[in-house]
């Protein structure tokens, strides 16, 4: 295999691996209260579960807007900065990890490497980390010229 | 350096679209690389301080557990052990975190019923005591793997980012220098014989 196909090959199969553990389709945080096993179906078939006592900190923290978390939260990261940094988009979630860290509500809530670790040790299993499509844009952009 | 056989501008071409993807991949690595080496550190934090309790904490019960038999007869704990949990149960499933796949152990308790007035309540405090144990000991367990599994990752990954970072990237950039290089040695000789040409044209047209 060529030094080019070798590449592609790669590149390729870490973003695979990457964002294969999206789930397929992403459930609301009452829902899964309700469950007796809370867990979503990822692309590849494989189970992602959530810890029951991070929901319950979850509801405590949202209260009522418990029907409007879709989980898993989704921390996109942009490789594009200078230092990893990951991005919350969606509004209930933002509400969550910015209580949680403590730290003043916004929408997109950036989030830096050492605030991830406090979150993965507060929501380790509600959270997942997907690769942005930025992370392609400048080889796209490089084509394109 | 790349070897190569022509140093032509198609090779030129590809050689910085390699490039770009290298770049690309060894980010999409890093911040991968990132996210796995944090989750080994807090993983491994977990592991010694889940150690350090469990050990401390079958210490406490086992003393607890020896007060509590100097005053209550044998059958008593006996029975009550039969019957203050009713079912324990652990439930195996996984979590992923950058594309691995972790176990995730969540136990569950079911309470016996019983008589608390019955008993001694020294006698619950141990079982107690022991359920904690148990508890800590299933979030071990299951630190423990994942340290192991999250490890294994962090060493594929590394070893791939240490390949582009110090082999491929920089062996593109040196041979895409190379090739500048040549191209612009190759334009001032273009310059420099076309001067010559027009020299000597001109030279003949003066004779």
């Amino acid at each position: 295999m060529s030094e080019d196909r070798t590449l592609e090959y790669l590149l390729e199969r870490e973003l695979r691996v990457v964002n294969n553990y999206v789930a397929l389709k992403r459930k609301t945080l009452a829902e899964l209260l309700r469950e007796d096993y809370p867990h979503v179906l990822t692309l590849t078939g494989d189970i992602h579960m959530f810890r029951k006592s991070e929901l319950r900190l979850a509801k405590e923290v949202l209260g009522e807007d418990a029907e409007k978390l879709m989980l898993p939260i989704y921390v996109e990261l942009i490789p594009a900065q200078t230092i990893t940094t990951g991005v919350v988009r969606d509004e209930t979630a933002t509400k969550l990890v910015s209580t949680l860290l403590g730290v003043s509500h916004a929408t997109p809530l950036y989030v830096y490497p050492v605030q991830l670790a406090e979150l993965r040790r507060k929501i380790g299993t509600l959270i997942q980390y997907v690769i942005s499509p930025e992370a392609l844009k400048e080889v796209r952009d490089y084509e394109e010229t | 350096m790349l070897r190569l056989a022509r140093p032509t501008k198609i090779e030129f071409i590809r050689l910085r679209r390699r490039l770009a993807t290298a770049r690309r991949l060894h980010r999409v690595l890093r911040d991968r690389l990132l996210i796995l080496t944090q989750e080994l550190v807090a993983l491994y934090k977990e592991v010694v301080e889940h150690r350090l309790r469990v050990h401390d904490e079958i210490v406490r019960c086992e003393k607890e557990l020896i007060r509590t038999l100097s005053y209550v007869e044998p059958s008593t704990f006996e029975e009550f052990s039969n019957i203050r949990v009713s079912s324990l149960s652990v439930v195996v499933g996984s979590r992923i975190v950058a594309g691995v796949k972790l176990p995730l152990l969540e136990h569950e308790v079911i309470e016996g019923r019983y008589d608390p007035s019955a008993y001694p309540i020294t006698l619950k405090e141990v079982s107690e005591c022991y359920e904690d144990v148990i508890k800590r000991i299933i979030r071990l367990a299951e630190a423990e793997i994942s340290l192991l599994e999250v490890g294994k990752e962090v060493q594929k990954v590394k070893r791939k980012v240490n390949a582009l970072e110090n082999l491929i990237i920089p062996r593109l950039r040196a041979t895409i220098k190379y090739l500048r290089m040549k191209f612009e040695e190759r334009e001032r000789e273009d310059k420099i014989r076309r001067k010559r040409i027009k020299q000597v044209l001109s030279r003949k047209a003066r004779i």
